[in-house]
């Protein structure tokens, strides 16, 4: 195979619209704009929805991380939801046994799941496409035997119950206020790490070897250092939202992180789109909303519907709901210029 | 700037052996192309020379041994390969692609951009555009820029003339020389359009199945008129 034939499938695949000028203050004015009304919503909202948007918040930071090795290296991981869970473990050990201050259990459940997913990082970049999906699998499928097994530490299937960190008296603030915008501040902070981090060389680089590896690595590009990098940032992003997961829900059980978690994870990704910073917010409103929006169609089977959802979405939006969006503002600026 | 010599090397893609005990030099600065038929193992041998194939004998840049090194380690001493369909990342903006190039090094890159717009000032408008949207010219014009930033000292070319019309062609190895003589740059160059390629060239090889067959200096090899018509296609 040449060169040549690697390159030209990705062209049949990608947008390859010239960037305008006005697209990056456009983008600003969104990003603006969101943060706006995120910052509003939990003073007009009634806390149980406050509550499922600090959900949203949770999985969008998850996703981010699932999004840099999907997305943006080109690999796939089955197993995210292991290292939602070891960053939700961790910060429950840590206030369970400990007694740690809140501020303290994220950098940590951070640096473990980092740690973790280099471990795992090293031995699955020697891995491609399905081969890799089932080593990821199979360590979403051995993590919870793993966490009832070591009941002292982990409470075993009864799990770890926990006391939410309290919102402090000068705020003003109720607990699911407080709660949302801990959540918030966690992940516009992931949001703006990430952006750098892609804008960067390391940035170029992962996506140089996504799109041509061999080309990446004659120029210098080491494709299996930085593998084994994303890995480990995707798992340190997956650890920091199973943090504040442990915060919001004051509870860890192993049947919260079942192996549907990655696979609704990866699927809910897929869903937003691939590779842009607005696919895992879009992708986290599918993962929260969809599933009990399927209870609602259907008490019985809300598998089906959910299964069924993901399909009309991909048949409707094949490059998820951001290329979506995109192509919806595009055609509307058209018409408003036309007009 | 650099002397380049290969030694007996043999390489090929598993159990194929495709190059069978190629020898040659490149003198420093100097320019030279490669021809051949088609499958004789052209590519092949840059990639043996840039390390994305494996290969035994001995490739020597300065008296460094290349062999058996990776990729990655032969870009850090200054090898460029611009691949067999120029290996642009499409999606990916023609400045992203650009600053690719330079990757190895940290320093002097803004320079180093200035320069690249300076040999291909058709760039410079279109630097915050996919490379995917690049028309074929400008596309190889971005692959010759890319393989600069990395401020070569051996910079390998696979067919730069391929799809292109020969107005362009022409123009891409007037720069391809400009380049050679202003940063003494060493070259080898696999080309089908033998003519062009002797015009810039000092040496000159012919590749059939893996070996060569005929080496001298560019004028020499046009001059002779029974290579012409059997290697070259094209009557003197
Ligand atoms: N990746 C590969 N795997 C296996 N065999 C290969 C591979 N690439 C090339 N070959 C074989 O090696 C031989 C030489 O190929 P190569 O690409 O080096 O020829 P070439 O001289 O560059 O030809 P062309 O002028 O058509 O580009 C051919 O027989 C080809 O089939
Ligand atoms: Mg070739």
């Amino acid at each position: 195979m040449s060169e040549s034939t690697q390159v030209s499938d990705r062209t049949t695949t990608r947008e390859q619209a010239p960037v305008r000028p006005g697209a990056t203050k456009w983008r600003w004015a969104a990003a603006a704009a969101l943060l706006a009304a995120a910052v509003y919503a939990p003073f007009q909202l009634v806390p149980f929805h406050v509550f499922q948007l600090t959900m949203v918040l949770i999985y969008a930071v998850a996703l981010l991380g699932l999004n840099l090795l999907v997305g943006h290296a080109g690999q796939i991981s089955l197993g995210h939801g292991a290292f939602f869970a070891v960053g939700a473990y961790t910060a429950a050990i840590l206030l369970d046994r400990w007694d740690a201050p809140y501020p303290l259990t994220l950098p940590v459940a951070a640096l473990v799941a980092f740690v973790l997913g280099l471990a795992f990082g090293v031995p699955a970049m020697r891995l491609r496409g399905l081969y890799l999906a089932l080593v990821t699998l199979a360590i979403a499928i051995f993590l919870v035997p793993l966490l009832k097994r070591f009941e002292e530490v982990t409470g075993g299937s009864m799990g770890l119950s926990l006391a939410k960190p309290a919102p402090p008296a000068w705020t003003g603030l109720a607990e699911d206020q407080w709660l949302y915008f801990l959540a918030l501040a966690v992940t516009v902070a992931a949001f703006l790490l990430a952006a750098s981090l892609l804008r960067s060389r390391v940035g170029r680089a992962l996506h140089a070897i996504r799109d041509n590896e061999a080309a990446a690595e004659v120029m210098g590009v080491r494709p299996a250092y930085y593998k084994t990098l994303a890995f480990a940032w995707s798992a340190m992003f997956a650890g920091i939202a199973g943090c504040v997961y442990t915060w919001v829900i004051g509870f860890v059980s192993p049947d919260s992180f079942v192996v549907n978690l990655s696979i609704t994870l990866l699927a809910g990704l897929v869903v937003g789109g691939l590779g842009s910073l607005s696919g895992p917010v879009l992708g986290a409103l599918f993962v929260m909303f969809v599933p009990s929006i399927s209870q609602d169609i259907n008490e019985a089977a809300p598998g089906v519907i959910f299964g069924l959802l993901i399909i009309a979405v991909m048949y409707v939006a094949p490059t998820g709901l951001a290329g979506l969006a995109g192509r919806a503002t595009n055609s509307i600026k058209k018409t408003l210029r036309k007009g | 700037m650099s002397e380049l010599a290969v030694h007996d090397l043999h390489a090929g893609y598993g159990g194929a052996q495709v190059l069978h005990g190629v020898s040659l030099t490149v003198a420093e600065g100097e320019i030279c192309a490669i021809l051949g038929p088609n499958g004789a193992g052209k590519t092949t041998l840059l990639r043996a020379l840039s390390g994305m194939v494996k290969g035994r004998g001995s490739v020597k840049l300065d008296g460094a041994e290349l062999l058996g090194r990776p990729p990655d380690a032969l870009a850090r001493l200054g090898v460029a390969h611009v691949p067999e369909g120029r290996g642009t990342f499409m999606p990916l903006t023609v400045e992203e692609n650009l600053r690719l190039g330079a990757y190895v090094r940290r320093s002097g890159v803004e320079d180093d951009l200035e320069r690249i717009y300076t040999y291909f000032p058709a760039l410079k408008p279109r630097l915050k555009q996919a490379a995917g949207s690049l028309s074929g010219g400008e596309q190889q014009m971005l692959a010759l820029g890319r393989a600069l930033m990395l401020r070569p000292r051996l910079l390998l070319l696979d067919e730069p003339s391929l799809g292109l019309a020969p107005l362009i062609t022409r123009e891409l190895f007037h720069i391809v020389r400009t380049i050679n003589e202003q940063e003494r740059t060493t070259v080898v160059v696999v080309e089908q359009n033998a003519h062009l390629a002797l015009g810039v060239a000092q040496q000159a090889h012919v590749l059939e199945t893996g070996r060569i067959v005929l080496s001298g200096t560019a004028a020499d090899i046009r001059a002779d008129e029974q290579v012409a018509q059997s290697y070259l296609g094209y009557r003197v």
